[in-house]
């Protein structure tokens, strides 16, 4: 049996901020270890760049990757641009480029991708788009692997997940943000 | 329009070769060339790079239209091509981004600016420019002491976008169809020397239908249009009332004041003592040569002037950080594309999200009914 197989989030794609804060909380290890994790490559390139700022944290996925504990893709601007085209202009602005990646490549599989993410704009998009069950805090991922925290700021609890949701979703009964 | 060609645009349009191309992005030169020749297409992360380093946003590569570049008017342009181009790329890419943050927010809104009493360039004389500082200074309520709120009113009744940077030249001013008007103030420039920009800069904005009108959106200031600029911001900032009021305030029994003096008043005005003194000659009538004497004396007593804190001014306006926040609290905006917005790290960004952070819900608005 692969390692893979005994994992609980078979396919979990991780945004910037989470990625940092389990650097910053040192579970990192832990939690590729549990979680089939895949990230974009402009996620992980605003990741590393982000962690640069931090004293005691350095974000760097390549020997991960290496080792096969994560998966990293990059995609051809055509999948996003298809993507991009769905949106109204407000709805365009709202995201930034790896985030755009992230979701595009949701979009276009056809497997059910759960994303991980500790920014508003991530989860109002998710639930503009409808696809409120494919938005997960690392909050919850956390509980579930056995690896929960105490006084994890606001952006990665489940009520921000759920906020941010909502609002995307009365965009969406509204008739907002799609072409 | 395909990717490989805009990436050439892009380029072009801030001045850079592929080798520094190269070496901003981290991306090859060959690589570089080949992308722009459509050889082969970047991948996502590479075009997100490629953008970053060019100050274009990703939507440039990925829409099918290209935006037409609208004219920027130099106050004191650099020599140097490039240095004109990277300035204008930044301050473009700022100019988009508040306007972006203001469809964000819903506080998209356009004011009717001032217009001069005339139609034609052509008929634009000193006197003209004098009476419509007075308008101007009317219209936008600016008081006794013009500077002390001009810039805000601007900003805040007039939508006017006005930045500071760090570079080499004065100040840029443009009117874009896509995000209305703005204006560029060097940072490193004195207080009193970015009133007089902004003034200056002001007179173009109001007149730019006249000098630039659809048939001539390329058109550069003549000599002339400067130079009513000039009188423009200088009657603006140092209206003829308050100006003479402050000066029998301060003259003697003979008639007389002191530059020391003057240099008060300068300060009260927040402009320089050479523009006071320019425009204290051209209200009494003062002979060429003994301007130039006293400007010569002007001189020498502004080097005594030790720069304060306070000159230093932020480069984003308040209003573009308040919509900023705003946005982000509402889900607007993501955290990354907040800390690009506010020109801060990653770290810094985090602190501006608050879990009460959206105040729109109605139960708490108040009636004003």
């Amino acid at each position: 049996m692969g390692i893979s197989r005994m994992k609980k989030f078979q396919f979990l794609l991780l945004d910037a901020g989470p990625i940092i804060k389990l650097f910053e909380l040192n579970i990192w290890v832990d939690f590729v270890k549990r979680c089939d994790v895949t990230i974009c490559r402009t996620v992980a390139n605003q990741a590393k760049y982000a962690s640069q700022e931090f004293e005691d944290i350095r974000v760097d996925l390549e020997p991960f990757e290496e080792e096969g504990l994560i998966k990293i893709f990059d995609s051809e601007p055509s999948v996003n641009k298809a993507f991009y085209e769905k949106f109204s202009e407000r709805y365009k602005a709202i995201i930034h480029d790896g985030e755009k990646q992230m979701l595009a490549y949701l979009c276009d599989s056809s497997e059910n991708w759960l994303v991980c993410s500790a920014d508003g704009a991530i989860f109002r998009v998710l639930g503009l788009l409808g696809r409120i069950e494919q938005g997960i805090s690392l909050e919850e991922i956390l509980e579930k692997i056995g690896l929960s925290q105490s006084n994890l700021e606001w952006e990665y609890t489940k009520k921000f997940c759920e906020k941010y949701t909502r609002m995307g979703q009365v965009d969406s009964i509204q008739d907002k943000g799609l072409l | 329009m395909d990717i490989g060609r805009k990436l050439k645009i892009a380029r072009d349009a801030i001045g850079y070769t592929q080798e520094k191309a190269a070496l901003e992005s981290g991306i090859g030169k060959s690589s570089i060339c080949e992308f722009e020749k459509s050889k082969r297409e970047p991948k996502f992360s590479q075009l997100s790079r490629l953008a970053e380093v060019y100050r274009k946003t990703i939507d440039f590569f990925l829409s099918d239209e290209l935006p037409i570049e609208n004219l920027m008017l130099w106050r004191d342009a650099p020599s140097i091509e490039e240095e004109i181009k990277q300035t204008e790329a930044e301050f473009r890419q700022l100019c988009k981004q508040y306007h972006m943050l203001e469809i964000l927010t819903g506080e998209a809104r356009k004011a009717k600016l001032p217009e001069p009493d005339v139609n034609k360039a052509e008929d634009f004389t000193f006197e003209r420019a004098e009476s419509f500082a007075r308008k101007v200074q009317n219209e936008l309520c600016l008081g006794d002491i013009p500077s002390a709120s001009l810039k805000r009113v601007l900003e805040e009744r007039y939508f006017v976008k006005i930045f500071h940077l760090s570079f080499i030249g004065s100040a840029i001013s443009t009117v874009s169809v896509e995000f209305g008007t703005a204006i560029l103030l060097n940072a490193k420039n004195k207080p009193w020397r970015r009133n007089y920009d902004l003034a200056h800069e002001l007179f173009h904005l109001f007149t730019w239908n006249i000098y630039r009108n659809n048939h001539k959106q390329d058109i550069l200031p003549t000599p002339d249009e400067e130079k009513f600029a000039n009188a423009f911001a200088s009657k603006l900032l140092m209206p003829e009332d308050s100006l003479r009021q402050r000066i029998d305030l301060r003259k003697n029994k003979q008639g007389q004041i002191s530059l020391v003096q003057l240099d008060e008043i300068a300060r009260e005005f927040s402009v320089s003592l050479d523009a006071l003194v320019y425009r204290i000659a051209n209200l009494f009538r003062i002979k060429k040569e003994d301007t130039e004497k006293y400007l010569d004396v002007a001189k020498r007593l502004a080097e005594s002037h030790k720069p304060r804190g306070s000159d230093k001014p932020d480069k984003l306006p308040e209003r573009y950080c308040s919509l900023a926040i705003r946005a982000l609290n509402e889900g607007k905006l993501s955290l990354m594309q907040f800390a690009k917005y506010m020109d801060m790290n990653y770290r810094q960004a985090r602190e501006y999200l608050t879990e009460d952070g959206d105040f729109k819900d109605e139960k708490i608005s108040i009636s004003v009914t």
